[in-house]
């Protein structure tokens, strides 16, 4: 996964802004498409290249990373051998990578292999790239040159970089005069692979991994420089020798520090922010390094965290922050576990949550309230989800004794003794149940279950309703059975079972539920059906 | 896999049963040959309660009495009816929608459009961290169906359409394993750009979007089925939106079934990547509701369901298929089957047709007749009229009953129980005959004795005698407009207003003096006072079920207009192909109609069909058949006489025929076991018997027994 996001820089997005009012400037120009030119290549053609020192400042603790990277790179029109960047997802590799060619001002092709997913559209992206090829409407969106094969490829690719290295050279020596940035390119051209660790999906990286990472040596051309960008380490790529090694660039996670001074830096009020780093960042940088899954967390709560403000740009003094600090105190654990989970909901569940803890308090209250599913569901799928919970979380041994009327306490009974005297292995038991999670069950035990649990709830149902609902007409004794094989596929279709591939031994296809208990107990609760007396406990 | 079965086996099983009446849209095409005597029948039964019998002879010679056309002008006018009000429901959810769209788009755009050139290349715009999130909207359906909510993906396509935004609609087939993540862009192109390609990536939607989009408004994607799309897709697909979203504005819109469902399906990196918002569409109870409302409460077609049919709708709809599409289709069927069956029903048609003023209704009641009785039309109009009042009625309590959670389905099957209605009916007439004197408590417990003690009536009552002032005066407004057509309810209801309003002044005085003691500090005359305005309006309303609420069975002539067939509905809806199969494997007869097996009830004959004749004799086994026995049965069957057959119980066991040659016999041996392979065969794939397992390899198993 390329997290290449860098922190943002205050410095940088501002001059970003500039130029492309600038742009704006030069009117509609910019808006329209221009034939592409040689100046695609490079990272933007009417931005001054920024000096290294921009860099280095631009990117906290990266220091020795942007010099290792600039000393492989080396000078102009000097060789290198493929490169290979690889660390933690939201390190700065991506972004260091393209500031660096900013600064350095050479050419380069970007191809991130998860916007190309397949060789055949990474091959074309380059190639179009190479060829200054744009797709758009008047091509009718197709690409130069058709290519789906490595084979192909290579020759297309040699083809491209002859003539656009050719075209380089001659335009260093004509242009000089005229753009004097374009100077220091040279004639060396770089391709950047991004986001590598995809490629390893596309056919169990039988062909294409050991393809591009054989590039350099299939091509021989000095003047071509490989670069590849990757999340995991190098090692996970050399299944078969025979190729030359890249050269591995790490970039670590961020210390505690270099984090810190990242987030300061895009802040308006930085003393008002540091005093809010000061009480988040500890525990956050326990659970996470990652800037990205830090600033979306941050963005919330400095908000709460600056609620009580009215003006943002106060500088905090000792009596403020611990006043602020109090306010959010309860804010950061639930974050800290969202950001650990999935933080999925962060912008609407702060309602959310606050329901549920209405919910939760009035839990204590009355079960009414939470009876509620949110969801509908027919009666015969929520037996049908009852059924399929309990075949996936009890043995299929105690079926008998469960659902069978004559042959159940005696035999549960019998059971019990043997199990204490081996606890041990019940212990070991549990633990192995819970490392496999919910089991399986083939179709005819569902159906079983379901049947013994809907005659024994719709008998229930039959003496609670007489007297009171007139409402119920006789539509058959198995009325709830009609469909039920629809129902399951619909069940299956919400996610709520699983259906699992087809046994090898049996034949059979076998199912199994995902949803959790507190799910399982509110729809038993909406049906009034007893399912904890139904539920095996070890 | 063997869910499609089911659904195949559903979908065959009318058609081998077209000769029970099932399928009503057959019976249409036929309905323009004269009757025949199965319809005449039904037409007896039902003219029985009145008067004077129209002869169904002068129905059948008017061309505008055409039941086909009837039942299509009325279901035409249910349909529209039902399609306006799921679009009403919506509204609310699309305009937050919208409105969080626009939103989403400006915090996107706000650190600046990139260039064209910017956004057709292929190296990310570095920015700041949080650029990469994807505005994610959430569309909770609260169903564990998804058939309800097809359409209303598509309905909010248009609706964000026609407000200037580029929308796509995905569905879970876009992003299914097989088609992979180049599938589903093959598909937002198609949809965007209207062009199919081969080899596509999502560059060539930036450079379409800075060419041709429209730079002010996003492009939105909507994916109808999260839960069913194939998660490495999805989680492809959102990780290249994330990519692009700097350089194109796409907001993200996908339909879930429960909150989790994005964490279950979704790796965390890629969630980290969704910032997501909730929006809930109406429940599918609120839709029924609504649904419910515009289709039968309302008079507006004419047609509509006696009690049980309705009891029977309900059960469906809760115990079985949760969706409304198969209320409505349900709905639909015995419309048609109604139209299908009862002669008369054809006037409905026209009454639909002219059904917006009373006096037009007169007019035709006039003009009609010539053909019908003057008494008939006269029972219509009446019949009319006091569903128009039923119908108010039942919204009225309705509206009460919204305050503590009635279902209108659960109002409509109790307002429609005319057992109910008789015995409040009866037990006023002997009242009236002592003399007509309405003390509140009197009437209370006169009204609620027939109504089920927590049936839906009497709650909605009840709920009216204990609610607060302001929205008791929200609740007799409504009633008020609700009430509007009928003079009668309408002045009752008025009568109630003024005190109402003193009643707020008062209270709101008191929320003046004392605002946090308001409950304590209220003087014992204020409740009392207060607590009689809710006394007599919950007297108002017991008055109006028991004077106006007259369901629809109990009125003359109602067999016109309502559809009381459980049964064939029940049949039409739920196929219950196995015992279908069963059925006619023993009563083949039915079909053929040949003349060699006519006489046998169930005893096999030689000339029968091998399965048939194989079902038959499985019919004598337990659990386990023997196949040796079964072939040795089978034998007798085919290879004796007829005359030997009539002796069943000696087939099974002795197989008596051992006198032919041994070389005919070997090779009409062959030639039986093939057939009877072949029949086994088909007894498998029907479902009814199980082939024989390893540990026992000589029995098959029967799996269905009985019917």
């Amino acid at each position: 996964m390329g997290k290449e996001e860098s922190p943002q820089i205050e410095r940088r997005s501002t001059r970003h802004s500039s130029a492309t009012i600038s742009k704006n400037e030069a009117g509609t120009k910019s808006n329209e498409p221009l034939p592409p030119t040689v100046n695609d290549l490079f990272y933007g053609e009417e931005e001054k290249p920024i000096s290294l020192d921009d860099v280095v400042s631009s990117f906290p603790g990266r220091r020795i990373q942007i010099i290792e990277l600039m000393r492989v790179l080396g000078p102009v029109n000097c060789p290198m051998v493929p490169l290979f960047i690889y660390g933690d997802s939201s390190t700065g590799k991506t972004s260091i990578t393209l500031q660096i060619f900013r600064h350095l001002n050479r050419p380069f092709v970007y191809s991130s292999c998860l916007t190309c997913y397949s060789p055949r559209i990474l091959f074309e992206s380059i190639l179009n790239q190479l060829l200054l090829h744009r797709k758009s409407m008047a091509n009718s969106y197709l690409s130069a040159k058709r290519c789906e094969r490595p084979s192909d490829f290579v020759n297309f690719l040699r083809e491209a970089l002859i003539s656009i290295t050719s075209n380089l050279q001659g335009n260093s020596g004509k242009s000089g005069s005229k753009k004097l940035d374009r100077r220091a390119s040279g004639n060396m051209i770089y391709l950047i692979f991004d986001n590598l660790e995809r490629v390893r999906e596309w056919d169990k990286s039988s062909i294409m991994l050991p393809f591009l990472l054989n590039l350099y040596d299939i091509l021989k051309m000095p003047e071509v420089g490989l670069i590849f960008i990757s999340n995991t380490s190098p090692d996970t790529y050399y299944s078969s020798m025979g190729y030359a090694e890249p050269t591995p660039v790490y970039f670590p996670d961020y210390k505690e520090d270099d984090l810190r001074q990242i987030f300061v830096k895009n802040q308006e009020n930085k003393k008002l922010y540091s005093s809010f780093l000061d009480v988040v960042l500890k525990p956050f940088y326990r659970i996470t390094r990652r800037v990205d899954e830090l600033s979306t967390a941050f963005s919330q709560l400095y908000k709460k965290y600056c609620e009580p403000l009215s003006d943002l740009g106060v500088v905090p003094n000792e009596e403020m922050k611990r006043r602020l600090f109090s306010n959010l105190q309860p804010h950061i654990a639930p974050s800290m576990n969202e950001i650990f989970k999935v933080s999925s909901q962060p912008s609407t569940d702060i309602g959310a949550t606050k329901e549920a803890k209405q919910k939760s308090s009035s839990k204590k209250s009355g079960l009414e309230v939470t009876d509620q599913l949110d969801l509908h569901m027919s009666t015969s799928a929520k037996y049908l989800l009852i059924s399929a919970f309990l075949a996936s979380r009890n043995p299929a041994t105690l079926d008998a004794s469960l659902f069978d009327s004559t042959g159940g306490s005696d035999s549960r009974k019998r059971k019990r003794k043997p199990s204490e005297k081996t606890s041990e292995q019940k212990e070991a038991a549990e633990q192995e149940l819970l490392m496999k999670g919910p089991g399986t069950f083939p179709l005819e035990r569902l159906l079983a279950i379901f049947q013994c649990i809907t005659s024994v709830a719709e008998g229930s149902l039959e003496e609670e309703e007489q007297g009171s609902d007139g409402l119920r007409v006789q539509v058959g004794d198995n009325s709830l059975m009609s469909d039920v094989l629809l129902q399951l596929s619909s069940l299956c279709n919400a996610n709520f079972i699983v259906k699992g591939v087809s046994c090898p031994l049996e034949g059979s296809t076998r199912y199994r539920s995902t949803i959790c208990e507190d799910m399982a107990l509110k729809v038993a609760r909406s049906l009034k059906f007893p399912l904890s007396k139904y539920l095996y406990r070890r | 896999m063997t869910a499609t079965k089911a659904c195949d086996s559903a979908s065959t099983a009318p058609e081998s049963s077209a000769n029970d009446n099932i399928q009503p849209f057959y019976l249409l095409h036929k309905a323009s040959t004269p009757r025949n005597s199965g319809r005449k029948s039904a037409a007896a039964r039902t003219i029985d309660l009145s008067p004077s019998k129209p002869s169904s002879s002068t129905t059948t010679t008017n061309p505008q009495f055409d039941p086909h056309k009837a039942f299509q002008s009325v279901w035409s006018r249910i349909d529209s009816a039902i399609k306006d009000v799921l679009r009403d429901v919506n509204t609310n959810v699309f305009n937050e929608i919208h409105s969080w769209v626009r939103q989403s788009f400006l915090a996107v755009t706000s650190s600046g459009v990139p260039t064209f050139a910017e956004a057709t290349k292929s190296f990310p715009i570095l920015n700041h961290a949080t650029s990469k999130q994807l505005f994610t909207g959430l569309v909770l359906i609260k169903n564990m169906e998804f058939v309800d909510d097809l359409l209303t993906f598509e309905e909010l396509g248009l609706f964000l359409k026609s407000h200037a935004c580029h929308v796509a609609n995905l569905s879970s087939l876009d992003l299914s394993t097989k088609n992979g993540v180049g599938g589903c862009l093959r598909s937002l192109l198609r949809q965007f750009l209207t062009v199919t390609l081969d080899a596509v990536d999502i560059s060539i939607l930036a450079s379409w979007y800075r060419e041709y989009g429209n730079p002010n408004s996003p492009v939105i994607i909507i994916v109808e089925d999260m839960e069913r799309c194939s998660r490495s897709v999805l989680s492809d697909f959102i990780l290249m939106l994330s990519e692009w979203v700097v350089k194109i504005p796409m907001i993200l819109i996908m339909g879930v079934t429960t909150l989790d469902a994005p964490k279950t399906v979704l790796p965390s990196h890629v969630l980290q990547q969704l910032c997501p918002s909730k929006f809930t569409l109406g429940s599918p109870a609120e839709r029924m509701d609504a649904v419910v409302e515009a289709a039968l409460v309302r008079w507006c077609s004419g047609f509509s369901i006696g009690h049980k049919v309705a009891v029977f709708l309900r059960n469906y709809f809760l115990n079985h298929d949760g969706t409304l599409a198969s209320f409505i289709r349900a709905l639909k069927i015995a419309c048609a089957q109604h139209f299908s069956i009862e002669p008369l029903s054809s006037v409905l048609g026209l009454l639909a047709e002219e059904d917006s003023e009373d006096e037009r209704v007169l007019a035709l009641s006039s003009g009609m007749a010539a053909q019908i009785d003057s008494n008939l039309a006269s029972c219509l109009t009446e019949l009319k009229r006091s569903q128009k009042c039923w119908g108010i009625v039942v919204m009225c309590l309705y509206k009460a009953g919204k305050y503590s959670k009635v279902q209108l389905l659960d109002l409509l099957c109790e307002a429609l129980d005319p057992d109910i209605y008789k015995s409040i009916a009866s037990d006023t007439r002997t009242r009236s005959g002592k003399g007509f004197e309405i003390s509140s408590s009197s009437n209370h417990s006169m009204a609620q004795q027939y109504l089920r003690k927590d049936g839906p009536i009497s709650q909605a009552i009840e709920k009216v005698r204990d609610l607060p002032a302001s929205p008791l005066s929200q609740l007799l407004k409504s009633w008020e407009n609700l009430t509007v057509d009928i003079l009668e309810i309408n002045v009752k209801v008025k009568e109630l207003q003024p005190m109402i309003k003193l009643e707020e002044g008062k209270s709101l005085k008191q929320d003046f003096t004392d605002l946090a003691k308001r409950h304590t500090s209220r003087t014992a005359a204020n409740i009392k006072e207060s607590k009689t305005i809710n006394e007599k309006a919950a007297t108002l309303l017991a008055n109006l079920v028991r004077d106006f609420m007259r369901p629809i069975e109990c009125i003359p002539f109602h067999e016109i207009a309502c559809f009381k067939d459980v049964e064939k509905l029940q049949s039409a809806l739920t196929g219950d192909p196995r015992r279908r199969i069963q059925v006619d494997l023993l009563e083949f007869h039915e079909f053929l109609r040949c003349k060699c097996c006519s006489r046998s009830c169930n005893i096999p004959l030689q000339s029968m069909p091998d399965t048939s004749i194989m079902y038959t004799l499985a019919q004598e086994h337990g659990d386990l058949i023997n196949l040796h026995d079964w072939f040795q049965s089978f034998k007798t069957i085919v290879m004796n006489p007829s005359s030997k057959c009539r002796r069943k119980g000696k087939q099974s066991s002795f197989p008596k025929k051992r006198k032919e040659t041994n070389e005919h016999e070997n090779k009409s041996e062959s030639s039986l076991q093939a057939r009877l392979c072949r029949a086994v065969t088909e007894l498998q794939i029907t479902g009814l018997i199980r082939m024989p397992s390893k540990r026992r390899p000589d029995f098959v198993q029967r799996v269905a027994f009985g019917l």
